[in-house]
Order: structure tokens, then C-alpha cells, then sequence
């Protein structure tokens, strides 16, 4: 009852949040120099041809109406025609969403299950060789781009070797774990960089805590120390950071679904913000809010659940 | 049984080797683009990817010949221009249908163009604006032109008067045209072209499908209609190196848009047929000619001389070896690519001669140390390598050249505005005819003159007569005229023009793209 009243008051507290966000988003994109009808008729319209383009979409209207268009029809869940895709934005939207969301899932979860474990390993021989040799090929990974990772693992084991297609998206869940594989390994392989680090300083942090040393004093078995305490508390920051970093994965997207030729909301960001689609991109960065909020309401949720103290404040 | 045996070898060996002209039929060809079609419909394709495919779903009524410069028979088997230049009439082919089957009539044809004169439905209505009425009297159209036209017969040859199903149309759901037209292409399916392929299936971004129209009307080299495919199945791999990376992993047999710095190496690839297919595409920049600059202070290129100079100091050569590979020719005419109809061959323009330029800066008395904005694209090596040797090349000329990056739409922008002095920029003809290129890059009323700023009162009258003078002799020799006029003024920056580096493998043959650019897969064939 009590965490429902809690979620309901998070929820409240959104509101005004959007509203700010979908000012910012407004006055954003008409701050970008050029407009979509120069994006759409290119080089070849006449200035007349651009005028009338900006007529048809309602570009010359005042900003206050346009803006009162854009709330009012936010409100009642039309996002407006995406210029660029000559079609409703909600439908080209969600069309794409779901691509992407199984890609940023995925790599979360390739990212906890290559760095949970090793994250371990060098934590517990904290100062030998493996936390150094761990340590320092994670340093490589992160020191590397993004795209320059996807082009390196596409060469290598999608076009030399063959074991994945080169780009592109399957169809059904099971063929996407392997279609998806390489870009989702590109992103994990940054994300769980950070991951490694942080969940690797928890870790020595909570085995120094006295609450362990007072465990083991007692001569609780390693196992049940580990399990109980020690990964119990060191989640706790590493599922705040994965949640912080939503905003990062996303933008992760932005670059590997176009190297991998992925037809997700990240690139089709970047192809409305190039068509200076306004809808379009109004649109998607509302979509990401949403998830945004969403993913750190999750995060508070799982972190009270995991840190009674937290809890219900 | 032994003479039984060799009587069937001798027999299957005489199958085998008669037809040396055995046709390749079947397969589908798996296309790697740049990028995806959004709305493939004659009228409303405003981008290239839809402007270049839809020939393939639909017919015009006259098709441009294999020399690019004259016109054939398409769905009209036989025009006919009035001596005074008023009427076009045209006689439809009998029996064509669109791809389900269904006939198509006269009233497809007056549906068509009139949909494509409506400038509140089409931003291609002004090409044909000439147009006052169309009518269809069973299989003979009738055109009635306003004012003579000398571009109306290509204009009857390109992409947005292609025709359409009127019945699909009427049939289709959604309250306007556009809506029609988007719920037509979002369904697929072959009741609205009569193209030699129809869209058979479609995802957002990410793949396309043509399935080849079995009853279509022109004929392949073994007497069967065309296409010889079965289909095409386009993936869209926006990345230059994922693209490549496809087709060099055998999952695709077509891969578009090569980057030149690319070609030598896939030249060298013996499984791949590296095409380098002429177009209609000028690299040039724009020279910002106005007297003053956008922030009120003097602008230096506003000296003829200065700009005659820049365009001497440029090594064209060294810019095409630097970006191209080698891969391109310097512009010859200044107005227009080679290919287009009425260009005048100028070579060299503005060949190389650093002395000469120097000594049109010290006339100009232009001081040392002037500064001067090149405007790029953010992100695009070749404007990068472009830059970096412009920077060089002008440095003896007492130019100080700095770069202001920006990505497409700032750059369409800041050339409406005049806000820039000078930056790259490219065109690929949309028509056949020199006056689309020539009026945006000559004509100040059209697109002040590329948004230089410049204007020539000669020029702009010559360009408006050429629009309805009949005879070809005349209007070519007023396009020449025009041509001479602007390489002296030299608005832009002469640079080159650049082919179309498609990468094919060669179990493909056939596969061609236009200089227009258009994707041509009617006479594509693939051998598994």
C-alpha cells in the first residue's frame, strides 16, 4: 500500500518535469539553423517551392500556436506526421521501439553477465595479476569508440569468419539473439567497462565493511557471504549506475544501429534530426524521456528493494 | 545399351551447347542501399531513394533513350508535337496492364498528369506548368499546352508523370491524396503501377521488396517480358563500411555509394565488377558575390577578378587524385555536367595557372592575410581533403582560408541567407534537360543564382526565352551563350563532376544507374 502511494507521488512529480522537457524540446529544435522544408525539397526547390512547403506544415504560424498545437496534441497522444517518413510519429515510433529496446536489454545483460564475474575475480585477488590483467583490458575498451569496436568485431567475425550476418535484423526472438549479438556485444562491451570498475570497488569496499569481517569471524562459510552480504550491497551501486546510465546506452544506440545497419529509434534520431523533422524528433525525445523516467523510477524501486533504508522516503 | 548411352550423352551435350544466347531468368537480386525509401509515388518522391525507384514501379509514356539525350516510346507507342508547340498528341500502347492485371486507360493517364500538375499535391508540379489540359479519347491523349515547351516531350519521360491506377486511388482509404498514397504504398502489392516490378513488401528503415511484374510490356533478349529477375530485396546499410563489409561477405550482390578511397581496393577484388557509372553530378562551391558580406562588412569576393583568381589557383587535377582517386574529370562546362543536353565543352576551365592568379589578385589589390570562410559538411571526409587542399592551393595568393563546419540543412540555410562566402556543395539533374540545372545555378528569380547572390540581366533573359523557344539550333545556342557568361562571371568554384561507384558482383550482370541516377533493374540478371 505504502510503495504504491510512493510510485503514485513519483508519478506526480513527472508531470511538471514533462512540461519543462517539452518546452525545451520545442524551442530545440526550431533553434537548429535550417527547417524542414530546406531538409526536404534540398537543393533544387525555388524559394517559392519553400514557402509553400512551410505553409503546408504549418511552419508559418506563430510559435505560440504551433507550440499550443504541439501540447494539445501531445496531450491526446498524436504526436503530429513525421515530415520525413510522410506517416503518423506515434506509429513510426513504436514501429522501431521495440528493436531497439531488445538491443539496449540485451546489452545490459551481456554487460552484468562479463563483468559480474570478473568483477569478482579481481575484487577477491584484489592487487595480484588477474585484477591487474582484468583492469587494464577493460581500460582498452573503454578507451576505444564505439563505432571503431563495431567495425572491428564486424570485420572479424561477421565477414572473415562468418559466424554472424554482416548488420541488419532478423526476425522472432531467437533469431535476433544472434542477428543482434555483434552491436549488442559493442555496447556491452563499453557499459560493462564501467560496470567491472564500480562493481569491483564495491565489492573491496563491502568486504573490508565490519559487518563481513564480523561474518567471517563467526565462521559463516565464504559462499553464504558472498552471496548473502557482499553481492547483496555491492548491486546496490551498480544498479544505481546502470540506471544513470540509461541516457548513455541510448545515445550507445545512436552510433551502433547505424554501423550495424539496426532500424531502431537511435538511428531513426539521427536521420529525423539531419531531415530536421520536428514531429519526428520531438516525438522520439519524449519517448525517451518516458523511458528515461520510467527506467529511474525502476531503479529506485529495485534499490529500496535491495537497501531497506532506502525505502519509502 | 552402350550406343543408347552415347546417343543420350550425344543428345543432352546437344541441349547443353545450342543456345549460346540461353537468356538468365529468375532469382532475386539482394541490393545493399544508403539509404531507405520513404514513399515510392511519382509525385510526392522528393528524396533520391524514392525519386530513383520509381521507374521501376511505374511507366512514363515516353522513356529516355540509351544516349540520355533523346526520347522513345514508352506506354505511348507514338507522339506527336504540334508545328506550333500548343498540343502534344499520343497514342497509347494497346493491351498494357498495371501489374495486377487490370488495363490501363486513358482515364489512368489524365488522372496521373493531373495529379502531377497540382502544385498543391507536388513539388515537381512546375516542370510541367505549361500544361493547361489533358483529355483521352479512347487510346489517343491529348496534351494542350498554354505557352510552346520545348522541355514538355522529357518531361513526359520523367519520374513524376509516371501513371498511376485511378482505380487504386479511388479504392484506397484516407481522406486527401497523400493519405491515399501513403496507405497504397504501406499495403504494397501490384494494383497501383505498371512498372516491371511492384512493391511486394516493405519495412520502415529497413528492407524493401520488388516481385517482378510477369505481364509486363517491353521484352527481354529471349522474346519473354522482362524483368529477368524475380525480384529485388533491398537492405538498408547507411554505414559505408557495413556496406561493403556485406557485399565483400557475399550477402548481397549489389552495394551503392562506394566511397572513392575505396574503389582501387575493391577494383582488385576478383570476385566484384567495381562500376563506375557516368552521371549528371557536379561538385562545385558556391562564391558568396554580393558587396557586402551577411554582417555588413566588405566582401572581397565580390570582385570578379578575385573569384576568376580562386578558380586559376585551383589544381583540379590534384583535388580529383586528393578526393576522387582519380576517380572524376574537371567540370567542362560551367554550368552543367558533360552528360546534360546543351552543355558546351570548355576544357580546360580555368585550367591550372597559379601565375595568372596572382597577378588577378595584385589587379584586384587584394591585401595579404585576407580572410576568408570555406563552409563544409561536419562529418564528410571529402569536404575535410577538399578543404584542407583549397587551404593550400590559395595560401600564395595571400588567402588565409578557414573552415566553419556545419551539417546539411545549416549549410541549405546559410546559402538562402547569403550567410557564407563560400561552401561545397553538389547537384544531380532531376530531368533531362539543361534548364532544371541551369536555373538554379544562372537564374537569380529561380534560387538567387545558387544563393550567390549574382545577377545578369542578359543571362536571366536568355534563360527565360530558351524556356519556350522550339527550335533546338536556337535554344542550344542560347544555353552556350549562358554557359560563356558564367564562366567569365565564375560564381562557384569550378570543381569536378563524379561518377556513381556501385560495387556488383559478379554473378550479376546488367544492373545499370543512370546519369540521372535512377536504379535500373529491368535487364538485371543474377547466375547462382
Amino acid at each position: 500500500m505504502q510503495s504504491l502511494a510512493y510510485i503514485a507521488k513519483r508519478l506526480l512529480l513527472m508531470v511538471p518535469t514533462f512540461a519543462i522537457v517539452m518546452v525545451i524540446i520545442f524551442l530545440l529544435v526550431r533553434l537548429l539553423p535550417g527547417d524542414p522544408a530546406i531538409a526536404i525539397a534540398g537543393d533544387k526547390a525555388s524559394d517559392a517551392d519553400l514557402a509553400a512547403i512551410r505553409e503546408r506544415l504549418g511552419l508559418t504560424q506563430p510559435l505560440l500556436v504551433q507550440f499550443w498545437l504541439f501540447l494539445t496534441n501531445t496531450l491526446q497522444g498524436d504526436l503530429g506526421r513525421s515530415i520525413l517518413m510522410k506517416a503518423p510519429a506515434l506509429g513510426v515510433i513504436l514501429d522501431r521501439l521495440p528493436t531497439t529496446a531488445f538491443l539496449t536489454l540485451y546489452a545490459v545483460t551481456l554487460s552484468l553477465l562479463i563483468a559480474g564475474p570478473l568483477a569478482f575475480v579481481a575484487a577477491l585477488n584484489r592487487g595480484r595479476w588477474p585484477d591487474a590483467a582484468i583492469r587494464a583490458i577493460f581500460q582498452v575498451g573503454l578507451s576505444m569508440p564505439v563505432f571503431y569496436i563495431g567495425l572491428v568485431l564486424l570485420t572479424f567475425l561477421a565477414a572473415r569468419a562468418r559466424l554472424f550476418p554482416v548488420g541488419g535484423i532478423g526476425h522472432g526472438f531467437l533469431e535476433n539473439l544472434h542477428q543482434l549479438f555483434l552491436p549488442a556485444m559493442t555496447i556491452a562491451l563499453y557499459t560493462s567497462a564501467i560496470v567491472m570498475r564500480n562493481l569491483r570497488a564495491a565489492i573491496i569496499e563491502v568486504l573490508d565493511a565490519e559487518y563481513v569481517q564480523f561474518a567471517r569471524a563467526k565462521g559463516l562459510p565464504s559462499r553464504l557471504i558472498l552471496g548473502r552480504h557482499v553481492l547483496r550491497n555491492a548491486l546496490i551501486s551498480t544498479v544505481t549506475l546502470l540506471g544513470l546510465s540509461i541516457g548513455n546506452l541510448m545515445s550507445g544506440t545512436l552510433v551502433t544501429e547505424t554501423v550495424f545497419a539496426v532500424p531502431g529509434v537511435g538511428r531513426l534520431m539521427l536521420e529525423a534530426i539531419f531531415a530536421r523533422d520536428y514531429p519526428l524528433i520531438q516525438g522520439l525525445t519524449l519517448t525517451f524521456a518516458v523511458l528515461v523516467s520510467a527506467v529511474f523510477l525502476l531503479t529506485d524501486l529495485v534499490q529500496s528493494w535491495l537497501d531497506p533504508r532506502m525505502r519509502l522516503t | 545399351m552402350n550406343t543408347r548411352r552415347i546417343a543420350s550423352a550425344l543428345a543432352l551435350a546437344a541441349v547443353l551447347g545450342t543456345p549460346a544466347f540461353a537468356q538468365d531468368r529468375g532469382g532475386i537480386l539482394n541490393f545493399a542501399r544508403y539509404d531507405g525509401s520513404q514513399l515510392v509515388d511519382p509525385i510526392y518522391a522528393d528524396r533520391n531513394p524514392d525519386i530513383w525507384m520509381v521507374g521501376s514501379l511505374f511507366d512514363t509514356l515516353l522513356r529516355l533513350g540509351a544516349d540520355g539525350k533523346s526520347v522513345e516510346p514508352g506506354l505511348a507507342e507514338s507522339h506527336e508535337l504540334s508545328a506550333d508547340g500548343k498540343t502534344v498528341t499520343l497514342k497509347l500502347r494497346s493491351g498494357v496492364t498495371f501489374a495486377d492485371g487490370s488495363p490501363l486507360t486513358g482515364t489512368d493517364v489524365v488522372f496521373s498528369l493531373d495529379r502531377a500538375r497540382n502544385g498543391d499535391l507536388s513539388s515537381w508540379a512546375g516542370l510541367i506548368g505549361s500544361i493547361d489540359s489533358i483529355t483521352a479519347d479512347g487510346d489517343t491523349i491529348t496534351i494542350a499546352l498554354k505557352t510552346p515547351d520545348p522541355t514538355i516531350l522529357t518531361m513526359l519521360a520523367t519520374f513524376n508523370t509516371a501513371i498511376v491506377s485511378k482505380a487504386a486511388f479511388d479504392s484506397a482509404p484516407g481522406a486527401t491524396d497523400q493519405e491515399k498514397s501513403a496507405a497504397i504504398f504501406a499495403k504494397g502489392g501490384p494494383g497501383v503501377g505498371s512498372g516491371p516490378f511492384y512493391l511486394c513488401g516493405f519495412e520502415q528503415g529497413a528492407t524493401m521488396d520488388f516481385c517482378a511484374n510477369k505481364g509486363y510490356w517491353r521484352q527481354g533478349a529471349d522474346g519473354k517480358p522482362l524483368p529477368y529477375l524475380d525480384g529485388v530485396h533491398f537492405q538498408v546499410i547507411p554505414d559505408d563500411a557495413t556496406r561493403i563489409l556485406k557485399l565483400q561477405a557475399g550477402e548481397v550482390d549489389v552495394a551503392e555509394f562506394v566511397p572513392f578511397a575505396r574503389v582501387a581496393e575493391l577494383k582488385a577484388d576478383g570476385k566484384l565488377n567495381m562500376e563506375l557509372f557516368p552521371s549528371t553530378r557536379i561538385i562545385y562551391s558556391p562564391i558568396n558575390v554580393r558587396a557586402t558580406r551577411a554582417d555588413g562588412s566588405p566582401n572581397p569576393l565580390a570582385d570578379v577578378r578575385v573569384r576568376q583568381a580562386l578558380n586559376y589557383a585551383t589544381d583540379k587535377a590534384a583535388l580529383i587524385g586528393l578526393v576522387l582517386h582519380g576517380a572524376g574529370k574537371p567540370m567542362s562546362s560551367p554550368l552543367m555536367a558533360a552528360a546534360t543536353q546543351d552543355s558546351i565543352n570548355m576544357d580546360p576551365l580555368y585550367g591550372y595557372d597559379l601565375e595568372k592568379a596572382k597577378a588577378l589578385i595584385a589587379e584586384a589589390g587584394l591585401p595579404a592575410g585576407t580572410k576568408i570562410t570555406f563552409t563544409t559538411l561536419a562529418g564528410s571526409a571529402d569536404d575535410a581533403t577538399i578543404f584542407a587542399a583549397l587551404q593550400q592551393m590559395w595560401a600564395p595568393l595571400g588567402i588565409d582560408l578557414v573552415v566553419e563546419q556545419v551539417d546539411g540543412p545549416t549549410r541549405g540555410a546559410k546559402n538562402r541567407a547569403g550567410e557564407f562566402d563560400i561552401h561545397t556543395y553538389g547537384w544531380v539533374n532531376d530531368v533531362n534537360d539543361a534548364s532544371q540545372v541551369v536555373g538554379w545555378l544562372g537564374h537569380t528569380p529561380t534560387a538567387k543564382a545558387v544563393g550567390t547572390g549574382w545577377e545578369d540581366a542578359t543571362f536571366n533573359s536568355l534563360y527565360e526565352a530558351a524556356q519556350t523557344e522550339m527550335d533546338p539550333a536556337k535554344r542550344g545556342d542560347a544555353f552556350a551563350q549562358m554557359q560563356k557568361i558564367y564562366a567569365e562571371a565564375a560564381p562557384l568554384l569550378f570543381m569536378y563532376e563524379t561518377p556513381f561507384a556501385v560495387a556488383v558482383s559478379k554473378q550479376v550482370s546488367g544492373y545499370v544507374q543512370t546519369p540521372l541516377g535512377a536504379n535500373v533493374f529491368e535487364e538485371a540478371t543474377v547466375s547462382r
